[in-house]
């Protein structure tokens, strides 16, 4: 027994006597590997080349956001409105939960709306919206110019939020209207009363009602309304005919059957620069000729894109958006499926002409590991038609100021070599 | 079981535990091992070709022992089927101006099996470090990259060593000459890295690895010369061609290695006591610049039977590769003991040596603990 302890002990210690410990500071040259670690950077100005724009990839109606703007420019306005439509009950509603007996529809004694404001500059003063019926045809294929009239005859309600945010408690015991902040989400979560006047129940047009939304503030004014789960919501408040008596009813909220927005001027044609934002949102393609001595043979630590812009970058001061530099799995032009494992942001400030450095370490190194990989890079907004922003580079035919890529990578080492 | 046997057993036993935890411990002054800084540069630290009993005693006996790998001549008179192995733990102090750097490591160079195939015959095989090239260094520095001063941390490691492959025969002619002749193979591999960390982490760690290969080839051969009874000399030669270093299957490296001859005296003024003293001289400065040829001595003598001995000796010399223009020195002093057990048919040898390295602005101080285990089954 004593023996094998002992065996044990000693077995144990030897396997812990083959710690090592190597590692010591090196001082160079005389006692450092002749061979060091050698690193090059270089300017590729020449690389990028057959690069393009294309517009189209969300449409305003496609958006998650309803974008609502007020931007006096030097020589117009940029002027965003969101529109939404509720489809309505019909001409008849159920009077109890406990038959199927229906009544007519009277009209509405009054209706709330919920909105959600789901950004808004801080700093932006008297917010002011000016609530509009529009025609219940309004579709994803409305035009500014179409709702043009509306939007100037028929006023139902206006609403100065940052009034309503200093009432007691939020609430405006006049109107009936209150906000609530999300400071979690940054949101505000608006609650409007909207008298007989303002909604008005038609059951002969099934019920249907249809807004837009015009804002104004003493500063820029730009704020975007929330759709889908944060959209517009809609309560009536109803009047039935219950065997000729008229009742109160209150049916389930509606959320809006249609969330889009319209705006003027539109975005300028597309030119031989890279556009990238924008509504309806445009993508800008460059195509590498990536250099084989640097994909074949060395190890890629830093790369950079610099894009100059052309114009300043378009869009409201505090709507700054984040533009992103992917690459794509197969280059089919226009329709190349985005590579969705990696990408490069950085944000876009409108109004900012400063060349933009995207760092771009990430798409070099898979281009050099996977040789298959097509090299473009794909600018894109990384949220799609929620901005109005747009930026426009140079593009590679204007040779002064054509995209670059700045590359810093390490040679092989040379193992082997005493 | 007979008693003595038991006793015997478990004495050995214990030895090995004690061994064990010689090769373990941590003394107040850290220990060493093979390996150098000074080799870093070069193709790497020279190992050497003896047993833990010759290298007790500096390396003197090394000429004339047949589980030595340093030359063949004395298989000649080993007796039965031997086989040896030796292990070592060593730490290092390595001194650059003020800097003190403690490293340590655990080396298994030697493995040797000899015996007599033919009645004036004997062949040895095995294997032994030829070169060991584990070191790991880092580097502070900073360098200019794109306009700016970017602050990093190297670290170049080397992992592994050239092994020598040994495969060797001798005869004894006559009563007084017996000679010997080997070829070597040298193999070997090292898993080497070479990493950058930036302190500004835009730029992305540089992280390399790949697998070193090395082979070459040798030949070597010896004497050994019984001038009057009790006075014995050695002489040997060796030549190995090159050193190819191979990444991948392209050819990295290419460099001659080292001719080599040296000579050795042994003198038994009586059973119990022998003392031995041996040179060499190596040509490393074929290998390039940088490198050097060297010369070597050592003294020793063991005392007592064989059943327990006492060892001791000392050595100098040169060390192949270093800076500037002259090489590196080196100076160790040794000594040990050995056990044998079970009627002399397996012994443990212990040993330890005190070495100092200089050379430039760098000294190297290493303890080394040896154990070796020979069995003769």
């Amino acid at each position: 027994m004593t023996r094998r302890r002992l065996a044990l002990v000693g077995a144990v210690l030897l396997v812990a006597a083959c710690v090592e410990r190597l590692t010591a500071p090196g001082h160079c040259p005389e006692f450092c590997p002749s061979g060091q670690i050698t690193v090059v950077d270089t300017l590729l100005t020449t690389s990028i080349n057959r690069d393009s724009s294309v517009r189209g990839y969300v449409v305003s109606y496609q958006s998650a956001l309803m974008l609502a703007a007020h931007l006096p420019g030097p020589t117009d306005t940029l002027d965003s409105r969101p529109i939404f439509r509720f489809n309505g009950f019909g001409l008849r509603l159920r009077i109890s939960t406990a038959d199927t007996s229906t009544g007519l529809i009277l009209g509405a004694d009054s209706a709330r709306l919920q909105l959600t404001i789901v950004r808004r500059d801080t700093a932006m003063r008297n917010l002011r919206l000016q609530f509009y019926r529009l025609p219940t045809t309004i579709d994803t294929t409305t035009t500014f110019g179409a709702v043009a009239a509306p939007f100037t005859d028929s006023l139902v309600r206006t609403i100065n939020v940052d009034t309503l945010l200093a009432q007691p408690g939020r609430k405006d015991t006049v109107t009936g209207d209150s906000v609530v902040v999300d400071t979690l989400n940054h949101r505000l979560l608006l609650s409007l009363k909207f008298d007989t006047t303002a909604a008005r129940y038609i059951g002969t047009d099934s019920g249907m009602v249809a807004y837009g939304i015009r804002i104004a503030a003493d500063t820029l004014a730009s704020i975007a309304f929330g759709k889908g789960t944060v959209g517009p919501v809609l309560q009536w408040y109803l009047h039935v005919d219950s065997l000729g008596r008229p009742v109160a009813r209150a049916p389930g909220s509606l959320a809006a059957a249609l969330a889009n927005f319209v705006f003027a001027p539109p975005p300028a044609p597309l030119d031989s620069t890279l556009a990238v934002g924008g509504v309806p949102s445009a993508r800008s393609l460059l195509r590498v000729a990536f250099p084989k001595f640097i994909r074949d043979s060395s190890q890629i630590i830093r790369g950079t894109l610099y894009l100059v812009p052309a114009v300043a970058a378009r869009g409201a001061p505090a709507d700054s958006f984040v533009m992103e530099a992917r690459t794509v799995l197969a280059d089919f032009g226009r329709k190349s499926p985005i590579d969705p494992r990696l990408d490069d942001p950085i944000v876009i400030h409108p109004g900012a002409t400063d060349t933009v450095k995207i760092e771009v370490t990430n798409m070099l190194q898979l281009w050099a590991a996977d040789s298959t990989h097509p090299t473009v890079f794909l600018l894109r907004p990384q949220a799609e038609a929620q901005y109005l922003g747009e930026i426009r580079f140079y593009p590679s035919a204007a040779l002064a100021f054509r995209p670059t890529l700045q590359v810093t990578y390490v040679k092989r080492f040379p193992f082997g070599v005493p | 079981m007979s008693r003595a046997d038991r006793w015997t057993g478990e004495r050995a036993v214990g030895i090995a535990v004690v061994a064990a935890a010689l090769l373990t411990a941590s003394p107040p002054v850290r220990l060493s091992a093979q390996d150098s800084q000074f080799g870093i540069r070069g193709l790497g630290t020279p190992g050497r070709w003896e047993s833990v009993r010759s290298r007790s005693s500096g390396g003197a006996f090394a000429p004339f022992d047949p589980l030595s790998p340093l030359t063949e001549a004395p298989l000649a008179d080993i007796g039965q089927l031997t086989a040896t192995a030796a292990g070592g733990t060593s730490h290092r102090d390595a001194l650059v101006g003020d800097t003190t750097t403690k490293l340590r490591a655990t080396r298994f160079p030697l493995l040797v099996v000899a015996g007599r195939v033919a009645p004036r015959l004997a062949v040895a095989g095995g294997f032994t470090t030829y070169l060991d090239r584990s070191w790991d260094v880092t580097l502070r520095d900073s360098a200019v990259l794109r306009g700016t001063l970017e602050r990093y941390r190297d670290e170049i490691t080397s992992d592994g060593s050239v092994a020598d492959i040994r495969l060797a025969a001798a005869s004894r002619l006559s009563r007084r000459i017996a000679i010997g002749a080997g070829v070597h193979i040298l193999a070997g591999s090292t898993r080497m890295t070479a990493e950058r960390r930036f302190d500004d982490s835009t730029f992305r760690t540089v992280g390399q690895v790949d697998e070193v290969r090395y082979d070459g080839f040798g030949v070597s051969g010896s004497v050994l010369i019984g001038v009057v009874p009790g006075l014995t000399i050695a002489g040997w030669a060796r030549a190995d061609n090159r050193l190819r270093a191979k990444v991948g299957d392209t050819t990295s490296a290419v460099t001659d290695l080292p001719r080599m001859a040296g000579g050795g005296l042994l003198f038994v003024p009586s059973p119990s006591v022998r003392f031995a003293g041996s040179a060499a001289w190596r040509s490393w400065s074929n290998a390039g610049p940088g490198a050097f040829d060297t010369w070597s001595w050592s003294a020793g003598a063991e005392f007592g039977s064989g059943r327990m001995p006492f060892r001791l000796g000392a050595r100098g010399g040169q060390l192949p590769f270093g800076p500037g223009t002259k090489a590196p020195t080196e100076f160790a002093a040794a000594a040990g003991t050995g056990r044998a057990f079970a009627q002399g048919r397996a012994v443990i040898d212990l040993g330890v040596e005190r070495l100092e390295r200089r050379g430039g602005i760098l000294i190297e101080r290493v303890w080394t603990v040896l154990v070796g285990l020979t069995v003769r089954p």
